[in-house]
């Protein structure tokens, strides 16, 4: 059973809401049939009260610091005002939004992005650079270690296996239609911007972002995993709109993420000075949209794309804290 | 839904308020509109604190967004409250507006005295608040309410300071399946997964946070 069709246009109903949502909610989330997707096994990432005493618990406990607060805990690392945990929901604990846990039992691992096996603490730099449009902790700084302790932690009684329960995101079928821009934007409006805002530009409580910006400036760049119209339909549809995940259709999640991935974001850190040979090094694919003109402006065009790796010269050196937040 | 979605993305607090409707909110607050009728101000006070042991909502601090919202669905029965449908339906949009501008623009009263709540109930209400219940599909409260849980712009209410026994019952409400106004889709959900424990530990830690996310 798919959870889209099922649910589709019954949002309302709550019973229905409440059993799927408990579902997505555990790790033992239901794959559809897949080979190269994990099969359906639960798997409990321990509790913040497992975290042990003494050096390696406060290592764990700084490494959840900077993935629920990067800004604050790796200021010099960070280009933006997003979190890991925006998009790793559930401090990187939540199946199908791809938790540490399982990522960490599937390292060392080939990637086609930089075309060598990257071990984890390199697959953590990538995300530095792209998903926080920031600078690369060298290997073995600080914050890298403390982030693969708080990964290695979440991953205990797993197996060593890259299709480990919880991994990444569920497998979303292709959409009836070919995803569009336009409908996507009704979706946006209709199930989005009460949250992220009708601009994309987030939310903020007390000066401090609770609904993180999903374009712009202070957005991920276009390097980085969310900006695969694939890796958003599928991370929309299992986790968004926040609270009531599973409610869109495939369809919706596909049009709505082709929207979210058509905006203006900062830079690729690897552009080459020209757009469509960026494309064409690094985007040439379908689920990427730079380089494509959408509503008559090239996505990616230096004129009006905000530069990569912000992070202000003056941000200051993490302060390490044993606090679990 | 066009229309709602607009009015959802509207900035919340200053942006409607100029003196003259504060001014006029203030009199419809203190005198009311119906000539023998109790004004807001005998159940949540001229200051907007409310009454928070008897679980009245203290207003100041909220939203003009947040109370013209609510006005609104109270008026129109979507969100159901037998005492406060009658007085929202008897005020014009107008005094509506005004009269959350008024409440939208006191300063927050300070937290009453916290009643005494036992150490592991206050610490359990921390955790789910700030880190839900991913086991269960628990979303934290911080996470649409802020960390602090001072609300958010135009989407979300402050709890931080809000009277305990209003937030249970609110709770409570969302749990049964009670409709209360469009967005309370995402709190039936939530509630759906709070037991009665839960909830009153969740709702005397957010009465206990600081009003103004500053320390206690
Ligand atoms: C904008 C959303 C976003 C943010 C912010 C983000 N990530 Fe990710 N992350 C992703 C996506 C999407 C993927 C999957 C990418 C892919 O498959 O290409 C991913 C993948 C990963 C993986 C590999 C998972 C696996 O199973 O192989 C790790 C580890 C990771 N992120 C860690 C982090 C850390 C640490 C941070 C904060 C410094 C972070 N991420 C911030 C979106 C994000
Ligand atoms: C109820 C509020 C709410 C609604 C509605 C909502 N989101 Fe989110 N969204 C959030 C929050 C909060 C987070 C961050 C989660 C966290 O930190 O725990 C988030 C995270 C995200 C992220 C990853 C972070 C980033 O900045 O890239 C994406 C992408 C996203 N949402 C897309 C959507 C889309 C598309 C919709 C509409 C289908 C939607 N959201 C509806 C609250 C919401």
């Amino acid at each position: 059973m798919r959870i889209g069709s099922a649910l589709a246009g019954t949002a309302a109903s709550m019973a229905a809401l409440a059993a799927l949502a408990t579902l997505v909610g555990g790790w033992g989330l239901p794959w559809s049939g897949d080979d190269a997707k994990p099969a359906a096994k639960t798997y409990e990432p321990p509790p913040n009260s497992a975290i042990p005493e003494g050096k390696f618990g406060d290592e764990v406990r700084l490494g959840q610091n900077i993935f629920r607060e990067p800004g604050t805990y790796a200021a010099h690392y960070v280009g933006n005002d997003l979190r890991c945990s925006n998009c790793h929901l559930a401090a990187g604990r939540l199946a199908g939004s791809a938790p540490m846990g399982p990522a960490y039992t599937a390292y060392p691992a080939y990637r086609a992005k930089n075309g060598h096996v990257n071990s984890f603490e390199e697959r953590l730099q990538g995300c530095f650079r792209y998903s926080m449009n920031g600078k690369v902790p060298p290997l073995g700084d600080p914050v890298l270690v403390a982030l693969e302790s708080y990964s290695y932690f979440l991953a205990k009684g797993l197996p060593v296996d890259e299709k480990a329960p919880g991994r990444g995101f569920p497998e979303l079928p292709k959409p009836p239609l070919p995803a569009d821009f336009a409908r996507g934007g009704q979706v946006y409006a209709q199930h989005c911007a009460s949250c992220h805002g009708p601009d994309g530009q987030g939310q903020s409580s007390g000066g401090k972002i609770a609904f993180p910006p999903l374009w712009g400036p202070r957005s991920f760049n276009w390097g980085a995993g969310m900006g695969s119209v694939k890796n958003a339909a599928e991370f929309i549809h299992a986790n968004m709109p926040l609270g009531l995940a599973g409610s869109l259709s495939d369809q919706e999640a596909w049009d709505v993420a082709t929207y979210m991935d058509s905006q203006v974001r900062p830079q690729d850190p690897r552009f080459t000075g020209d757009v469509q040979e960026t494309r064409m090094k690094f985007h040439n694919t379908p689920t990427s949209m730079y380089g494509r003109t959408v509503n008559g402006a090239v996505l990616g065009d230096p004129a009006v794309t905000p530069p990569a790796g912000t992070v202000p010269p003056a941000a200051s050196a993490p302060t390490p804290s044993g606090e679990a937040k | 839904m066009a229309l709602v979605v607009a009015a959802w993305a509207m900035p919340s607090g200053a942006a409607w308020a100029d003196e003259a409707t504060v001014a006029a909110g203030a009199a419809i607050a203190a005198h009311g509109t119906v000539v023998g009728r109790a004004a807001c101000s005998s159940c949540h006070g001229q200051d907007g604190a409310g009454q928070p042991d008897v679980g009245i909502p203290r207003l100041a601090g909220l939203s003009t967004y947040y109370i013209h919202e609510q006005l609104g669905y109270f008026a129109s029965g979507a969100r159901r409250n037998y005492v406060m449908s009658s007085y929202a339906a008897a005020l014009t949009p107008a005094e509506r507006r005004e009269v959350a501008d008024y409440y939208a623009s006191l300063p927050v009263p300070r937290n009453p005295d916290p009643l005494p709540v036992a150490a592991a109930a206050l610490d359990h209400g921390r955790t789910l608040f700030l880190n839900g219940a991913p086991d269960k599909g628990l979303l934290s409260c911080s996470q649409c309410h802020g960390t602090d849980g001072l609300g958010v712009g135009s989407f979300s209410p402050r709890l931080a300071g809000q009277s305990a026994a209003y937030i249970v019952d609110q709770l409570q409400r969302w749990h049964g399946g009670a409709d209360r106004d469009p967005k309370g889709q995402y709190m039936r959900a939530i509630a759906g997964r709070l037991d009665t424990p839960d909830m009153r530990a969740v709702a005397d830690y957010a009465a206990s946070l600081p009003r103004d996310g500053g320390k206690p």
